[in-house]
């Protein structure tokens, strides 16, 4: 199971995605973070709570692309967010 | 002793110097209830007298009766921008940057290049998006180290990131580096529910108010450059 830290909250501003922290978690990180659509569909996916597998199935009914692509595009998004420490997982 | 801030009714507490002189011209007399009630207690005095030493209870007023204004402010479709704000031709222009990078200076060009333009907030500004829609700069009695302010509200014609450099340029700013610089010269509530309100207030205000970077020099020519790029600022789309 893969699922973001507690205290993160997505909002769409001005057209953009943004990650922010809220509560104890905005203690340790005060920066922001930004995403485009695909980055966000993934967070929405993640804050949930799912599996790199399930991922990767939704992703492939979501979108029109293929396994390669998909799973680029969501290594490169884990990558990220796992340095910035954003996930939890099990 | 009620004042009226921003538009809000405000029932404040003054007791010392500094805060009593900065917010004589924002008294309120009138019957309407306060929308927000602020009391400092002594208790809260003393805490944070002990844990800022180096600061006197005449600061310590100042400082915290300004950071629960704007926290209230937060539900009230407003914010703050750390900046400085200066007005001219009716309209208000807002220069925000880290501490140190020159918003003050660049706002003090603008006095000395175009006479009748005056500061609104040196340093604290607080933005309201009004039933109209439009987003307005409004005086506080909380101008940072500088007791410039006026009690007054004004249309916001622009928003300026200001960084030096050696000649003096302005473009419009990516939407990215627009929401990180703001979001980093406001004050981010813990809860979930007031970051949801200023993100909405930031987004209604990223949609009607144009953005820009600006980078400049301490010449007069600066103001010229900061104004003549967005006079007639227009958010597009």
């Amino acid at each position: 199971m893969i699922k973001t830290k507690k205290g993160f909250m997505l909002r769409s501003v001005a057209g953009r995605h943004v990650v922010v922290a809220i509560g104890q978690a905005s203690v340790d990180f005060n920066g922001l973070i930004t995403l485009n659509d695909t980055g966000a569909y993934i967070w929405e996916k993640l804050a949930k709570g799912t599996t790199y597998d399930a991922l990767l199935k939704d992703m492939l009914a979501d979108y029109e692309v293929d396994e390669e692509t998909a799973k680029k595009g969501i290594d490169g998004f884990l990558d990220t967010a796992r340095g910035a420490e954003l996930l939890d997982e099990d | 002793m009620k004042f009226n801030i921003a538009g809000l009714i405000i029932e404040m507490n003054v007791r010392f110097p500094r805060l009593k002189r900065q917010s004589e011209a924002y008294k309120y007399d009138g019957d309407a209830e306060p929308n927000v009630t602020i009391r400092l207690s002594d208790a809260f005095f003393a805490e944070k007298l002990e844990e800022n030493p180096h600061l006197d209870y005449e600061m310590i007023e100042y400082i915290w009766m300004g950071s629960e204004f704007y926290n209230a402010l937060i539900h009230f479709n407003g914010m703050l921008l750390h900046s400085s704000c200066v007005v001219y031709e009716g309209k208000a222009y807002l220069f925000s940057a880290p501490c140190g990078t020159g918003k003050s200076t660049h706002t003090q060009i603008w006095l000395k290049r175009f006479p009748g333009s005056y500061i609104l907030n040196d340093d604290k500004p607080a933005i309201r998006i009004a039933k109209d829609g439009i987003v307005y700069a409004c005086g506080t009695p909380f101008s940072g180290k500088t007791s410039q302010n006026v009690n007054n509200i004004v249309p916001i014609a622009g928003i300026c990131i200001l960084g030096r450099d050696t000649t003096n340029h302005i473009e419009p700013i990516d939407p990215d580096d627009a929401l990180f610089n703001i979001l980093n010269q406001t004050v981010r509530p813990p809860q979930e529910e007031d970051m949801d309100k200023l993100l909405t207030t930031l987004d209604t205000v990223m949609r009607n108010v144009p953005v820009y970077r600006l980078y400049c020099n301490m010449e007069l020519d600066a103001a010229e450059v900061s104004y003549n790029g967005m006079k007639n600022g227009k958010k597009e789309g």
